[in-house]
């Protein structure tokens, strides 16, 4: 499976995709992007490929564009249709979580995290996509 | 912290502080990692993070190491070995574990102040001195995992 990865944290983008291999999915190819910006242009460079992704995390408080403002935008733009989202963030509280899910997100991962819980909030959406 | 009426009592803060700490190296970098009594000077090259909060609590969340402690902070949250003190990697990481402490010590406020906002990391190793005294009340806490030293500072 291929998955993207946003974080504006090269670190933690490495660590996401750690705890990914950890659950036991088997990544094929990880696409990276250090914002929303970067992250829709990958989504509209992907558009329309035979392996389409599979899944997309994202970090909520990035510059140049911010998770939230990425999920509103590629709601917009009709990206990634049906591709599951699971934000990954710092940034749990109730406001900023309902308005990530009214714009698209499935999921929520706080920080800090361990493989378990990215298994267990990302494996049954894997399943249901 | 801004005032109310029933002002945090400083204990709770550093508990919250410790908690937050604690449970940032047991989940992301698999080590337990302690308080320590009284203050260690870290001054050469260290490297500083800076989180800001705004909103309902006004302040910052400063992390301080040396190149390497933030070297080997580095390697247990990537999990590999040989990160070079000077591998911009290292930076990055200590931007995160200042994100993800600040982060777990503001989900631990209660009602209204766990609705500020925290900002990005900003990294720097030019010291601390432009980041001091813009806020008058501090918390001053040390911490070691495995023999290596970082101090954290929460101001309001």
């Amino acid at each position: 499976m291929r998955a993207l990865i946003i974080d504006d944290s090269a670190v933690m983008r490495k660590v996401i995709e750690r705890a990914l291999r950890q659950a036991g999915l088997e990544l094929t190819e990880v696409l990276q992007a250090s914002n929303g910006e970067e992250a829709l242009q990958a989504l509209r460079d992907d558009h329309g490929k035979s392996n389409p992704l599979s899944l997309i995390l994202s970090d909520i408080n990035m510059p140049v564009m911010d998770g939230l403002q990425f999920l509103e935008q590629r709601r917009d733009e009709k990206l990634a249709v049906g591709i599951p989202v699971v934000m990954i963030t710092t940034e749990g509280s109730e406001p900023l979580v309902l308005r990530a899910i009214s714009a698209g997100a499935q999921g929520y991962i706080c920080k800090p995290f361990t493989a378990e819980q990215v298994k267990a909030r990302v494996v049954p959406l894997l399943r249901a996509a | 912290m801004q005032a109310t009426e029933n002002p945090t009592p400083h204990h709770e803060i550093v508990n919250r502080l410790d908690t937050a700490v604690s449970e940032v190296f047991e989940m992301m970098l698999e080590r337990s990692c302690d308080p320590m009594d009284g203050d260690v000077n870290i001054v050469d090259g260290r490297i500083v993070a800076r989180i800001q909060f705004t909103g309902a609590v006004s302040g910052e969340c400063i992390l301080y190491a040396s190149p390497a402690t933030a070297a080997v902070t580095a390697e247990a949250l990537l999990g590999t070995a040989s990160s070079e003190p000077a591998d911009p990697m290292v930076d990055d990481a200590i931007g995160e574990l200042c994100n993800m402490i600040a982060g777990g010590w503001k989900s631990k406020l209660e009602h209204p102040q766990a609705g500020c906002l925290i900002s990005v990391p900003a990294v720097t190793r030019e010291g601390l001195g432009a980041l001091e005294g813009k806020f008058g009340t501090k918390f001053s806490r040390t911490y070691s995992f495995q023999g290596n030293v970082f101090g954290i500072v929460l101001a309001f």
